[in-house]
């Protein structure tokens, strides 16, 4: 597959950009000269949006309002304060800006439909505000006579000049926007979006990453409504109003909600279009409605992302697996082991864990054993902070790592996988190793690759580098979890069910891997159910029931517990001798 | 005083019903639909086109809703839900931002853009009780509502079919596991939310008139009164479209009762709803479960 | 000897007049979709009745446009007429926000916008090329407070009025207005358009024991208001704005509810009175199927007024802008003369209704309130 889509897109995308260009110049009376200029500030507006909900795919409904804001901001500077152009359009910014950092904090945390409904209020609120407050803001009528852009003492009028200010600023928004997903920073929103759960794991700090989306997001949005109220002239609550979310949210998604050329086609369909089909009036809106319905469910990634699968299907290209490159040598490891120490978890009156005491060390493999329901899982989500504990502590060195962010514990190196396989399936199996390579500062995109590359070498998955995971065979899904975890270098490796579906032979490979990490120095916790598999390989076996240790040592002395066989049920587990 | 209560109890009626129809799919399909104000919408319009064939009360009329609405609510999940069963959340919020959309201008190109009466439930004027004069209007929706409510109770509580939507909304995996057809399961709850989306459009059309930009109005309200009463508890949805009427009808009416405060601006309408929404975003912050929800996972 | 002499000069007059017909281009850029449809709707009727009853000797062009609710759609189509034809006056949207987008354009390319907006400050621009056929709140208000104090010999007074600048600024003028006839203003709120329980505000504003209740709403809202007036046997008279007087606001309540109630317009179509508003009641209801109202009649009016000036030989804007601004013009609805600012009108009527029908009668006929006529 093509580890970037959009490259096949090339030479369309050139020739469309060239036409773009030359558009004002053939389409150029007042009328055609100012609809292309109104189309630029949506591309504004949409390549803001594009971050929140595009790359992080959380639905903001405020982007709207930050429109508004910066328009009414520009608006009142503008003519009540009689403030320049480049002050009131660097000012509608930061108001935004300053507005978007205010909400994130309490609402950036949020589950999505709360996230939505409280974006969604805090519009609805800016609305009524706007519309009340008439000494501030004019109320129903809003503020006309706002002046034309001056720069630098000169006008710059409507028409042409308007025109290329404003697309100057659209070319640079985008430029800044395309930077910014191309590279490492831009696969981890891919996690972020599609494997929310590992993304903390492998060092990326989510919540960081959504801040930043959401006040970019803000900030495209005050400058797009600072450019719109100029060039109308005029603002009025109306641009406050739900509407124009819908509108900025069918672009997005019309045009490809991750693409920066999505950001054009969608403001350009959607400022066009209603002009084009004037005739039809009020049909055009419902079929607005369809489009926007038709384009959600058969071409989710918009017309970019279709145009794209289509450029695959009619003339495939592969990208070349890049050369493999070493993993730099990790730091001087701390040889401290890992220590849980009467760990508590409760999930309402359930008691998963009870007070759980074991160590792993350095150089070890344990097994974590267990009934279903043992607490197995919520250990290593504790451990990698996932899950909080209510009581007692999991210590690293002389490190408390219960209580911090999970990708804080993935930085000191504690790595995992997961039960039901967490990867990013969109992307490829190179792309999802690569950005585990981010926590590494001095590492860009393509050594990442050619790092992720070496890394699928050594657990036998090369040939899979360049598909898409979510074709490839559990089985080798599962090698690909594992060598995201190896990405980060960690020190201790939690496996959490890692043979589950594997065949015989792929057990036996991964057991051999599992062995040569031991070599290395690391330390690996696994949780298996599969004896068989435990048996050979794990030094030590820690047995769990109903959260408590009933038993640890070798894995013969633990097969012969007589708690550990009674709580399995009086069966001796089967094992070859 | 005694009016105001009753037509805050009428608007909470109706008001209930919505934010029912919208805790119950979202409880089945675990999804957003926000279409349901505009299925609000379109329930009060079919009101005004059925009365219009045949004009005879409301309360006649309400059956023949019910049907066109379930009908409407099946199409709703059809087109907007199954397709993108697997996708993201954010995804079904968009399909059915889409088709709240087709039937706002639908409604829009059909009957136009001003507002339309629909029938009176009941005919006659208002009825005297006392010094006070109740409307018809207001008692014939509260009662109408109730009775809905109550046969909803009934379903879920009484009837087998009741039984499985229940199972289906509380763990689709499971349910499936036991044998229930848990896609008709969902699309019911649909059809369901969509009827009783419906029924409120009816009951609210002749006192309030029906506009297609409805919509995103009750949409908030059913969205608000969800997130009070705590996401996907049924009481909660009742218990929260309760407290939103009557927070709109009796606060701006304060003044009268209470003759000591000042007749200012901080009891106007417009200040009511800033305070609702001051309330809702409290709510989401400090106790995001609301009154009787379970507890809400935040990310990671 | 002396008739040959007159024929022959008259048959030279009449070959020293252009044989071709002036050629006249009137846009029609009003709200076709959206929630102010109903009220463009009724001004394109009216523009299109007036450009097909237009004089002889006419060629009048009208492409319709729909400028939908926000501002810069409209300035799109105004722009998009502009390039297309060379219009000599454009019928623009009533809708305030839109006029206020449009005024500037207009001003540079010196165009004259016919309007039938009820907002205040469309006016109060300083821009000689916005003509308002539509009496402003500083007349309506006039009628509206006249005609409780006159009639209904009202002294105590209560107001609702809408939060929106329509709503605002009629109930400043309505408190000037009152202040000046030494009424008491003893209730007013100003509530939201989206507000559906008017109960509470009803409420108050019946313990407040006013004589007369003025309304100063949009039409749903108006609606709503006397349902539920009626509901809770308010039993104080009511005098509305003038949107109780489309036929579609009235529609919306049973005749019964409407018994006592009044409502201030600038002409009630739909009332007749005259031959001539008999025939144009007809024409539209032929044209149109549906019920016009004043916002029509205003339309057709202005639109009138420009065809006609045209025939006489404005057929250019600045010669078109100049005539409107100076000349005088009988309408069916009142006589349109301007103010120097573009307000062309200066009469409004109250009409009631007598509970057993939608149609109301005429009651009372303010004409020529601010004396602009007079001069």
């Amino acid at each position: 597959m093509r580890i970037d889509p959009s490259r096949g897109l090339r030479a369309p995308l050139a020739v469309a950009a060239i036409g773009l260009a030359l558009w004002p110049s053939v389409f150029s009376s007042a009328y055609d000269l100012r609809l292309f200029t109104l189309a630029g500030v949506y591309v504004l507006l949409v390549l803001g949006y594009q971050f929140i909900f595009g790359h992080v795919g959380a639905l903001s409904l405020t982007q709207g309002a930050f429109f508004g804001l910066g328009a009414y901001a520009s608006a009142i500077l503008a003519v009540r304060g009689g403030w320049s152009f480049s002050e009131t359009f660097v000012l509608s910014i930061a108001i935004a800006v300053a507005l978007a950092a205010l909400i994130a904090i309490p609402v950036l945390g949020l589950e999505s439909h709360y996230f939505a409904l409280a974006t969604l209020g805090i519009a609805q609120v800016l609305l009524l505000v706007c519309r009340e407050w008439a000494p501030l803001t004019g109320g129903v009528n809003g503020i006309s006579g706002v002046p034309g852009i001056v720069l630098f003492g000169r006008a710059v009028p409507g028409g042409s000049p308007s025109l290329i200010l404003v697309w100057s600023l659209v070319v640079i928004g985008a430029a800044v926007a395309w930077r910014i997903q191309r590279g490492l920073y831009g696969l981890a929103f891919h996690v972020v979006r599609s494997a929310p759960a590992a993304a903390g794991t492998i060092g990326l700090d989510s919540g960081r990453m959504r801040l930043a989306a959401f006040l970019l997001s803000a900030a495209y949005a005050g400058a797009a409504g600072a450019l719109f109220v100029r060039v109308n002239g005029i603002v009025s609550p109306d641009v406050l109003e739900f509407p124009v979310m819908v509108t900025c949210l069918a672009m997005t998604v019309i045009g490809g909600a991750t693409r920066v050329a999505g950001a054009f086609a969608g403001a350009f369909l959607l400022v066009y279009l209603p002009e084009w089909f004037r005739p039809l009036d009020k049909y055009y809106l419902i079929a607005y409605g369809a489009g926007l319905l038709v384009m959600i469910v058969a071409a989710p990634d918009g017309l970019l992302g279709a145009a794209a699968r289509l450029r695959q299907r009619l003339m495939p290209e592969t990208d070349v697996a890049p050369e493999p490159e070493r993993l730099p040598r990790p730091e001087v490891p701390v040889t401290a082991p890992l220590i849980f120490r009467d760990v508590v978890k409760s999930f309402g009156g359930v008691k998963a864990l009870q007070g759980v005491s074991f160590e792993v060390r350095r150089g070890e493999i344990v097994g974590l054993i267990g009934p279903n329901g043992s607490g197995k899982t919520t250990l290593i989500n504790i451990a990698t902070g996932l899950e909080t504990c209510d009581g007692g502590a999991v210590l690293y060195g002389n490190q408390v790592l219960t209580g911090r962010a999970p990708f804080a514990i993935a930085r000191l190196g504690i790595a995992r996988t997961f039960q039901n396989i967490c990867l990013a399936g969109e992307l490829s199996a190179l792309d999802n190793v690569a950005v585990a390579r981010s926590l590494d500062p001095g590492v860009d995109i393509e050594t990442a690759r050619a790092q992720a590359m070496h890394l699928l070498e050594t657990l036998g998955a090369a040939n899979f580098a360049m598909s898409q995971v979510r074709a490839l065979p559990h089985g080798v899904q599962r090698r690909i979890e594992l060598a995201r975890a190896l990405a980060v270098q960690p020190q201790f490796v939690l496996l959490d069910e890692p043979a589950a579906g594997l065949s015989e032979r792929e057990q036996a490979d991964l057991a051999g891997q599992i062995k040569t990490l031991r070599t290395r120095g690391l330390a690996v916790l696994l949780i298996e159910h599969n004896m068989p598999f435990l048996a050979g390989l794990a030094d030590r076996l820690i047995c769990l029931h109903e959260g408590r240790v009933i038993g640890q040592g070798s894995p013969d002395e633990v097969r012969r517990n007589p708690r550990v066989i009674a709580a399995y049920l009086g069966e001796p587990p089967r094992v070859p001798a | 005083m005694l009016q105001v209560l009753a037509n805050g109890l009428a608007l909470a009626a109706a008001y209930a019903l919505v934010a029912l129809g919208f805790v119950l799919v979202a409880n089945a399909a675990n999804a957003v639909n926000f279409a349901q104000g505009d299925l609000v919408m379109a329930g009060g319009f079919v009101a005004v086109a059925l009365s219009r064939l045949w004009p005879v009360p409301g309360i006649v009329l309400l059956p023949a809703v019910l049907a066109v609405m379930a009908v409407l609510g099946l199409a709703l999940s059809a087109i907007a839900y199954f397709p993108l069963r697997g996708r993201p959340a954010t995804a079904i919020f968009v399909s059915t931002i889409a088709v709240g959309l087709m039937l706002e201008n639908g409604a829009n190109a059909i009957f136009g853009a001003e507002p339309q009466a629909g029938p009176p439930l009941l005919p006659g004027a208002a009825i005297a009780l006392g010094p006070v004069s109740l409307s018809r209007q207001s008692i014939a929706v509260i009662v109408t509502a109730a009775v809905l409510i109550l046969a909803l109770e009934f379903l879920f509580a009484r009837l087998r079919f009741g039984w499985r939507l229940r199972a289906t909304a509380q763990d689709r995996e499971m349910a499936a596991s036991i044998g229930i057809d848990v896609t008709w399961m969902i699309a019911f709850s649909f059809a369901l939310g969509a009827a009783l989306g419906g029924a409120a459009g009816l009951l609210l059309a002749n006192s309030f008139f029906v506009t297609p930009t409805d919509g995103i109005n009750y949409m908030l309200k059913a969205y608000i009164a969800v997130v009070i009463g705590g996401w996907g508890s049924i009481r909660g949805a009742v218990a929260g479209a309760l407290l939103i009427a009557l927070f709109e009808v009796v606060y701006p009416s304060l003044p009268l009762l209470v003759p000591a405060l000042p007749v200012s601006w901080l009891f106007t309408e417009t200040t009511a709803t800033i305070i609702l929404y001051g309330v809702v975003l409290a709510v989401l912050l400090l106790r995001p479960r609301g009154l009787f929800g379970e507890a809400v996972l935040r990310r990671a | 000897m002396r008739a040959v002499i007159f024929c022959a000069a008259l048959a030279a007059l009449g070959m020293a007049t252009p044989l071709a017909a002036a050629e006249v281009s009137i846009p029609v850029l009003v709200p076709i979709t959206g929630f102010l449809s109903l009220e463009g709707t009724s001004q394109r009727n009216g523009a299109m009745l007036a450009i097909r009853n237009a004089p002889a000797g006419l060629n009048v062009r009208a492409d319709v446009a729909d400028t939908g609710t926000a501002p810069d759609v409209a300035v799109n189509a105004l722009e998009r007429a502009l390039g297309r034809d060379a219009p000599t006056a454009i019928v623009a949207s009533m809708l305030g926000t839109q006029v206020l987008a449009m005024l500037p354009i207009a001003l540079e390319h010196k165009v004259p916008l016919l309007t039938v907006s009820g907002t205040a400050s469309v006016t109060e621009k300083g821009n000689p090329y916005v003509f308002r056929f539509f009496p402003g709140d500083a007349i309506t208000k006039v009628a509206h407070v006249r005609y409780a104090a006159e009639i209904l010999k009202a002294k105590r007074l209560a107001l609702i009025a809408q939060t929106t600048e329509y709503g605002q600024s009629g109930r400043a003028a309505i408190e000037a207005i009152a202040a000046k006839l030494g009424l008491e203003i003893v209730y007013e709120e100003s509530v939201d358009v989206q507000l559906r329980d008017l109960s509470p505000v009803l409420g108050k504003v019946r313990a407040a024991k006013p004589d007369v209740l003025l309304l100063h709403l949009h039409a749903g809202p108006t609606a709503l208001a006397i349902r539920q007036a009626a509901a809770m046997n308010l039993d104080i008279p009511i005098v509305a704005g003038s949107a109780l007087h489309q036929p579609t606001t009235a529609a919306l309540l049973e005749p019964a509810e409407l018994r006592g109630v009044c409502a201030e317009t600038n002409a009630s179509p739909v009332s007749g009175g005259s031959p001539e508003m008999e025939r144009f009641l007809q024409q539209y209801r032929e044209q149109f199927k549906s019920e016009p109202d004043g916002y029509a009649l205003g339309q057709y009016d202005g639109v009138m007024m420009a065809l006609q000036a045209a025939a006489q030989g404005a057929a250019t804007p600045a010669a078109l802008t100049a005539a409107l601004s100076s000349g005088t013009y009988r309408g069916l609805a009142m006589t349109y003369k301007s103010d120097g600012k573009g307000n062309m009108a200066h009469s409004a009527i109250i009409v009631c209704y007598d509970g057993r029908s939608r149609v109301p009668t005429v009651a009372k006929r303010y004409d020529d309130i601010d004396g602009v006529l007079a001069r």
